[in-house]
């Protein structure tokens, strides 16, 4: 009898310590790699390419595009960023009479960050809208699927000008995977007529297949380097 | 360390007679609730992680304002032009395409790297122009697909170029739908 009893009177205490040491250096690794995606209005995935260079996010002007073809711009938040939000919002609405106050075009750089996608006629109504109203608002995206009234052109023109020229050092294309290509070529076509020819694909990664060309000689220089 | 040793020895800590022995702490701490919070903002951080960023692949795009005489010509030997179509559809000719269609091949983004590979060993450096043209259902990553493609396989010179309608026509029949005339297409 009393042997069974000292049996059933062992201590259930586990040492966690261990435990406890594994669990909070995974939290830390998790907390130093942790960066916050900035928040998008739209949901967008991306291709995968091979390509391995690291996406800027200073000076960054991009062009996203869903899988429905709304189409959205969008400047970095940075102060290069903002100052070229500030000139786009200034310049077109001077170009389109469209009238905006200094509020609304405070709005332009602020909505900018997240993506801004309404057609030119819409973007007054658009930019009186509060940060809640516009996290609700479902955006008709820009206009660009006809060429005579592609108005993406219009939003980078007014960049450029307000600018004077000067491109944005990182432009960048945000597209779906599932967009049609004819959305991607009018937008093309809107980055080409306003002598934007150089700019950068947002995808993701992707190992190169093995036996390809490319794979053979990143092997060869890989060597060469050790 | 003898001070302390010394320190110990001088002060109350010899258990002299009558001194009752002070009844020891249990020195663990219950950790349950820390490790708890611990999983919890684990869990968070690795919902919240995005490890893989994106990268930016750079393309540089012709200016189409470029007078005819100034534009590259492709050499039609060396040409190897390669159609998009819906469902990831990838159809192919070399040279020209017969007017009766006969070197026009349907494949997939598997075998097609095989054919780039095999018409890249078997042409010139120079020659060698590969020319995509994605039909206007072929989707985004189709044509990235394509762009990368050429990365892969360290094609110099290629072009994106909008789908003629004879061959957006072939690509009709060969997919089994009735070989409209794409006017409600752009």
């Amino acid at each position: 009898m009393s042997k069974l009893n000292k049996i059933a009177r062992k201590s259930t205490w586990v040492d966690m310590t261990a435990f406890v040491d594994v669990s909070f250096l995974i939290l830390t690794f998790f907390m130093l790699a942790t960066k916050f995606k900035p928040p998008e209005v739209v949901n967008i995935d991306n291709p995968k390419s091979v390509s391995s260079d690291k996406v800027e996010d200073k000076d960054v002007f991009k062009v996203s595009f869903d899988k429905n073809g709304r189409v959205f711009i969008s400047f970095s938040a940075d102060k290069d960023g903002r100052e070229k939000a500030q000139l786009t919002a200034e310049v077109l609405g001077r170009q389109k009479g469209l009238g905006l106050t200094p509020a609304e075009i405070s709005n332009f750089v602020k909505f900018s960050s997240g993506g801004i996608g309404v057609p030119v006629t819409q973007l007054k109504s658009f930019l009186a809208l509060s940060d809640a109203e516009y996290k609700a608002f479902k955006q008709p995206g820009i206009p660009v699927s006809d060429t005579l009234n592609n108005q993406l052109n219009d939003y980078i023109n007014a960049l450029l000008t307000g600018t004077g020229g000067r491109k944005p050092a990182n432009v960048m294309l945000n597209g779906d995977n599932g967009t049609t290509y004819p959305y991607f070529k009018n937008v093309l076509a809107a980055f080409k007529k306003n002598g934007i020819f150089s700019f950068k694909l947002i995808t993701a990664m992707e190992g190169v297949p093995t036996g390809t060309p490319l794979y053979k000689r990143q092997k060869e220089q890989g060597g060469q380097a050790k | 360390m003898a001070e302390i040793a010394q320190d110990g020895g001088g002060g109350g800590h010899k258990k002299g007679p009558g001194v009752k022995k002070q009844a020891r702490k249990e020195a663990r701490v219950d950790m349950t609730p820390m490790v708890d919070l611990g999983f919890l903002l684990i869990t968070f951080f690795i919902f919240t992680t995005t490890i893989n960023s994106p990268k930016a692949f750079k393309l540089n795009v012709p200016d189409d304002s470029a007078k005819d005489e100034e534009q590259t010509q492709a050499k039609a030997s060396g040409a190897f032009t390669v159609l998009l179509s819906k469902g990831n559809h990838v159809y192919y000719y070399e040279g020209q395409l017969q007017s009766d269609g006969s070197n026009f091949k349907s494949s997939n983004f598997k075998e097609i790297r095989n054919e780039l590979l095999r018409k890249k060993a078997s042409t010139a450096e120079k020659d060698l122009v590969v020319i995509i043209k994605p039909n206007e259902e072929a989707n985004y990553k189709n044509v990235v697909d394509m762009l990368d493609e050429m990365q892969i396989l360290e094609i110099k010179r290629y072009a994106v170029v909008d789908i003629a309608e004879g061959e957006n026509a072939l690509i009709r029949v060969t997919e089994g739908s009735s070989p409209t005339p794409a006017a409600g297409g752009k």
